[in-house]
């Protein structure tokens, strides 16, 4: 009972000198010889040595890691969208999941990370996992995915391979980084090569998801857009500067794209989500059918979670060009 | 919604007459007893619920040592992290949910007795509409990353509302019904410039964001907010309390206000502004919370009786204690998924509301 008295006391006395009171451990990152430094959207992080304790704060990120081969340093995971690539499912089962859905900041810093990897710097904030000026006084560094902080000149698969570059660099497995680059650049400069020779002005929709019987398309700023140019075929909502517009399916069949692209989401188990579900949605709508791309098969199915920025994202493009050249192909 | 009349009754006892007013009953005594129980009931709270759903395996020992090393006593100092999460996250998201369950409270209270209204509550003018019409434009503007942008936006827009309810009322006697209904139309309006940009550019990404924010959240407390909150609390609390007198009086309308000797106009004003500064203050740290400004007062009051005197400082206490535990539940209920606070205050308030209502006779 004494004890929990003078607990109370000396809380109460805290309450009191909480205002001017801020933690004396200032952060005192004196960047020494060997130090790694790496800048990262706005931030420049500095590594000492290798983070042994890494966050990664959604699935993406954790999927970089696990392809750079430091999963063995992955204390904790979050914001799982969607299964696991096979490859990696094995390591990743042994990554303790510190929230199914938005990590926020208390179960971070209970995890003790030396090194916190998001995809967006919107999962920092106050009322997520903390912002990232905090952790920076805190002396954990935040790497946020290149991706997603556009310098607006450098294309977004560069960025991507920025990202692994970079986090190669700050975990001390550069040559594994390297090599993930490599293989991820031929499959990007193979579809460009494809491109520059394919006639040009082939029309594409991509159609992600359907949700409330209403399509979410492909606009701008995504990386579907950036494929469409990659392969050499126009994006027909690229006027639309959103990643995922939603649209109607009347302005689908107006545009009069050559191809469709059908994301299949079936992993996220929603009606509607699977490709085949979408399809034949669309060979129910009056005009959509009407569109020779249904008619003649041009139809392209690609997994939905490729079509977001990870390090999967490249299957996607070879899928895609890939069958963009069945189709011309064949005329 | 049979009996839209009834609503607009005062929100006191019927047995209550103008006499005890002025000369509380012999009852003083237990309410003061009752007053310091229920500090200490919040300081127990306060210190517990720091403990509760504390992560990474620490307890007391890891409490007292963060505490501890802030007054200069000699414990050896926690792993920075963890010491971050009880210093930096963990005490001032329980103390700032006592301030703003405290705030929220005291505004139910004194908006109840302003507006004859015993439906009213804080958001009752608009405060939280045009706070979240404030938000979603800082949100769309793109500052979405930092707090304080979205703190900031919230607060502006809070003003901006209740700049255009005071323009509304500018003239004319300020009579309760008045009140009541110039502030639903003002909250509708933002309601619906909020839907407009919402609809008209928001993604699915801010919408969520809006969304969660309008439930009411705790997560983003810090120091920062904490000192904001305790300051805008000290004063507004206690221009409220200063008020008591008044507000005994406008529970038998303006004729015996005035009869009492209130300047009716110009206290209903002063009380207005007060409390819609100080629900700005709240709202703006951490989303519209709803609830606890309605059911804290009617409950208090069932316990006391109407005295503002008594009802103000005890409704206080009572929705910081309130507040406090509804966001321990939020935290721990789910964990590690936090529930936004704001459906843990209707979860738990609805029953304990009809508990009242059936008490009372009234249901």
């Amino acid at each position: 009972m004494s004890r929990s008295a003078r607990l109370m006391s000396v809380f109460a006395a805290a309450v009191l000198a909480a205002a001017c009171a801020t933690p004396e451990n200032a952060p005192s990152t004196a960047a020494s010889s060997g130090a790694v430094e790496v800048e990262s959207c706005g931030k420049r992080l500095t590594f000492d040595g290798a983070p042994e304790r890494v966050v990664a704060l959604d699935q993406s990120s954790t999927e970089t890691l696990l392809a750079l081969g430091v999963g063995d340093r992955v204390v904790g995971t979050a914001n799982l969208k969607t299964r696991v690539s096979p490859q990696y499912a094995e390591a990743y089962g042994r990554i303790p999941v510190l929230s199914p859905k938005v990590l926020t900041a208390e179960p971070l810093r209970a995890a003790n990370p030396d090194l916190v990897v998001a995809s967006f710097k919107e999962l920092f904030t106050a009322d997520r996992a903390g912002t990232r000026d905090e952790l920076e006084q805190l002396g954990v560094p935040t790497f946020v995915s290149a991706v997603n902080c556009p310098d607006g000149e450098t294309e977004p698969f560069e960025r991507m391979f920025r990202d692994f570059t970079d986090l190669g660099r700050a975990l001390g497995v550069s040559e594994q980084a390297g090599k993930l680059v490599a293989d991820q650049r031929a499959v990007v400069d193979q579809a460009r090569a494809a491109g520059e020779e394919r006639p040009a002005g082939l029309k594409v929709v991509w159609v992600y998801s359907v949700y409330n019987g209403i399509p979410y398309v492909a606009g701008k700023s995504g990386m579907a857009s950036h494929m469409s140019a990659l392969a050499g075929v126009d994006n027909v909502f690229d006027d639309v500067d959103q990643e995922w517009p939603e649209v109607s399916w009347d302005e689908i069949a107006a545009r009069g794209p050559d191809v469709v692209v059908i994301g299949d989401l079936s992993e996220r188990g929603n009606p509607g989500d699977s490709a085949a579900e979408k399809l034949a949605m669309m060979r129910e709508h009056p005009a959509v059918s009407q569109l020779p791309a249904l008619r003649d098969g041009k139809v392209v199915e690609l997994p939905g979670i490729e079509m977001d920025p990870s390090v999967r994202t490249v299957n996607a493009l070879r899928t895609f060009t890939t069958r963009l050249d069945e189709i011309t192909s064949r005329g | 919604m049979a009996d839209r009349a009834g609503l607009l009754d005062p929100a006191v006892e019927p047995e209550v007459t103008p006499s005890s007013v002025a000369a509380p009953g012999s009852g003083g005594g237990r309410r003061v007893a009752v007053l310091l129980l229920s500090l200490l009931v919040l300081a127990v709270s306060l210190v517990a619920a720091v403990r509760v759903g504390l992560g990474g395996g620490m307890g007391w020992d890891e409490i007292g040592r963060a505490v501890g090393a802030r007054l200069g006593l000699p414990v050896p100092p926690l792993p920075r992290l963890a010491d971050s999460l009880i210093w930096d996250l963990r005490v001032p998201r329980v103390l700032l949910a006592a301030l703003v369950g405290a705030a929220l409270a005291v505004c139910g209270a004194a908006l109840q007795s302003v507006t004859r209204n015993a439906l009213a509550d804080p958001y009752l003018l608009g405060v939280s509409s045009g706070a979240s019409t404030g938000a979603v434009v800082v949100v769309l503007l793109g500052f979405a990353g930092s707090h304080l942008g979205m703190t900031g936006g919230a607060f502006l827009g809070a003003l901006v509302s209740f700049a255009l309810l005071v323009f509304l009322l500018r003239r004319r006697g300020l009579d309760s019904v008045r009140i009541v209904l110039t502030g639903v139309v003002v909250g509708q309006l933002f309601t619906a410039i909020t839907s407009l940009i919402l609809m008209s550019s928001g993604d699915a990404d801010s919408t969520r964001a809006l969304t969660h924010w309008l439930l009411g959240s705790l997560a983003p407390a810090r120091w920062q907010s904490v000192v904001l909150c305790a300051l805008a609390c000290a004063v507004g609390l206690l221009v409220v309390w200063l008020h008591s007198p008044a507000l005994d009086g406008f529970a038998f309308g303006a004729d015996t206000a005035t009869s009492l000797g209130v300047d009716v106009r110009t206290v209903r004003m002063v009380l207005l502004v007060t409390t819609s500064l100080l629900t700005a203050v709240a709202v703006a740290a951490v989303g519209a919370i709803g609830f606890v400004g309605l059911i804290v007062p009617h409950g208090v009051r069932f316990l006391v009786g109407p005295l503002h005197r008594v009802l103000l400082p005890l409704s206080a206490v009572v929705g910081a204690t309130f507040l406090v535990w509804t966001d321990a539940l939020a935290r721990v209920a789910f964990a590690p998924l936090e529930v936004p606070v704001g459906v843990f205050t209707a979860l738990l308030g609805v029953p304990l509301f009809l508990l009242i209502l059936r008490k009372r006779g009234e249901l």
